[in-house]
């Protein structure tokens, strides 16, 4: 019989984890009030909402974040591949290797068109 | 002996060990910090301050956690429970002592059969981050919700250099198991850790991987001066310490991982070589790697102390005009080396020499821009 030790690591974490919640719940004592059911402020009167619309700036990162990471996950399995014993057969290094260096290429051109476009200017 | 009871063992040495670890880091970095800034520290509770730590913890469990009128409830409780969860879970894939001469009754490594350690603790990493935006947003605090859209912001932005500066180590050894990894390099000798030929690569993983747990030169996202508690603002008693064990555990996960990928894990030459087969050579092996994990610990305790925050566009500008620039030339070089077979010592002067052309790059840039900026004001008098 055979259990993935991940999947107990996991399950013990939920308990460990689950049993801080409850303890969060069940020890302390609760006494409500209304100002400290209030938004903290520094003592000052909240004054509207919390959630409001943000700078685009971030929507930006976060798209290029995708874009890169996308790329960068594409390169791993090459990475663990390329050199290995048990990887690419020697007569295909040259090859994968000039595709590679093309796959960075559209990278650089891709990142170099984002800076000219001021993606990384946050002033 | 049994299969499963070796797992049990094993989860709650680590368990226990982190957890154990996360308080008495707490009383270390009170410690240093005092000891950076010519203060006692903390001394009242058993000698040194050595039991402060459970006095701490007896404290705050008895904390009133409130939960605000203004909160989204369901999502205010879980995402404490994410931050632990995850990062205690990143830890499953780290080789935390010589996994071949274990004991019979430990494993050094949770999940052995998991083979693509590095890409696991990525990706589960990178998941720590919902902790911290579902926490800012649930809260509906102002504070709460800058806090965790700067967080979010940094941890993605500096998960693409990490990601690449491990790609050259992960280009020369052919494996993203961290335990093979560390072999290789504990086969190779001390001339064969991974620092001689990526230096840049473990500068920038290091930064960045400061970066991603949010300490102290980049952590904007809870910056007390002007976010008050930033993202955890609104929480308070045991669910705020599990926000806390969830930043400690991933100081000790890079910790080790630094150590693991760079500095040859649990190897050091004469004493803790694959040869050495003496009685407790685990444990020796074992201490090395620890005090290695230490030394790491106490330097970024030391950078907390010795370099101011960053401004926002620093840190953004570090990140997208410095560092992934650099761990792509970086890669490409490790590429080049390996496909033309050169001998791998010839990426250390590559990258010092990498180093100093961007530095010289950036610097002259700035200098530049400054010199501009004071023209214009200048001009404007």
């Amino acid at each position: 019989m055979s259990i993935s030790p991940l999947l107990v690591y996991v399950v013990v974490l939920m308990a460990v984890v689950g049993t801080n919640l409850l303890l969060a719940h069940i020890i302390p004592p609760r006494k409500r009030t209304s100002v400290k059911e209030m938004p903290y402020e520094s003592g000052m009167d909240p004054i509207g909402d919390a959630r409001q619309p943000y700078d685009v700036k971030f929507y930006i990162v976060a798209i290029l974040f995708l874009v890169f990471d996308v790329e960068l996950l594409f390169l791993y399995p090459w990475a663990v591949a390329a050199y290995s014993s048990g990887g690419l057969p020697r007569e295909l290094r040259g090859t994968v290797f000039a595709v590679m260096l093309a796959f960075i290429a559209t990278l650089v051109i891709a990142y170099i068109y984002a800076w000219r476009k001021g993606v990384f200017r946050w002033r | 002996m049994n299969e499963i009871v070796i797992t049990l063992i094993t989860i709650a040495v680590v368990i226990g060990g982190i957890l154990g670890a996360c308080m008495y880091l707490v009383l270390a970095e009170r410690k240093v910090s005092a000891w950076m800034q010519d203060r006692m520290g903390p001394n009242r509770v058993g000698p040194y301050g050595l039991i402060q730590p459970v006095a701490d913890a007896i404290k705050i469990v008895l904390k009133e956690g409130v939960i605000p009128a203004h909160v989204d409830k369901a999502l205010f409780l879980i995402a404490p429970a994410i931050s632990m969860f995850t990062t205690m879970l990143a830890f499953a894939v780290v080789p935390f002592g010589p996994v071949e001469q274990a004991p019979s009754w430990l494993r050094f490594i949770i999940a052995p059969e998991v083979n693509i350690g590095l890409v696991f603790i990525f990706a589960v990493g990178s998941l720590a981050i919902y902790g911290v935006i579902l926490g800012g947003w649930a809260s509906n605090n102002k504070y709460s919700a800058l806090g965790s859209l700067r967080a979010s912001a940094q941890v993605i932005s500096y998960e693409i250099p990490l990601g690449m500066s491990v790609l050259g180590i992960v280009l020369m050894s052919g494996t993203l198991d961290l335990n093979e990894i560390l072999n290789k390099q504990a086969a190779a000798g001390i001339l064969g850790w991974n620092i001689w030929f990526q230096p840049l690569a473990a500068l920038i993983f290091y930064i960045s991987s400061l970066a991603e747990s949010n300490r102290l030169p980049f952590d904007l996202s809870e910056c007390e001066q002007e976010l008050v508690g930033g993202y955890h603002t609104e929480y308070g008693g045991l669910r705020l310490v599990l926000f806390f064990l969830g930043e400690y555990t991933h100081l000790i996960t890079i910790s080790f991982l630094t150590a693991i990928l760079f500095f040859g894990g649990w190897h050091f030459p004469w004493i803790a070589t694959p040869e050495s087969t003496y009685r407790f050579a685990w444990l020796v092996k074992l201490a090395v790697l620890l005090a290695k994990v230490l030394f790491s610990v106490f330097l970024i305790m030391l950078i907390r102390w010795t370099i101011p925050r960053f401004r926002f566009d620093q840190l953004m500008e570090l990140t997208w005009k410095v560092f992934f620039p650099l761990a792509l030339a970086n890669m490409v070089a490790v590429m080049v080396v390996m496909q033309f077979g050169m001998p791998p010592i010839v990426l250390l002067p590559i990258s010092i020499l990498l180093f100093a052309v961007f530095g010289f790059f950036t610097v002259t840039a700035k200098r530049l821009e400054l010199a501009r900026r004071r023209r214009a004001s200048l001009a404007m008098r």
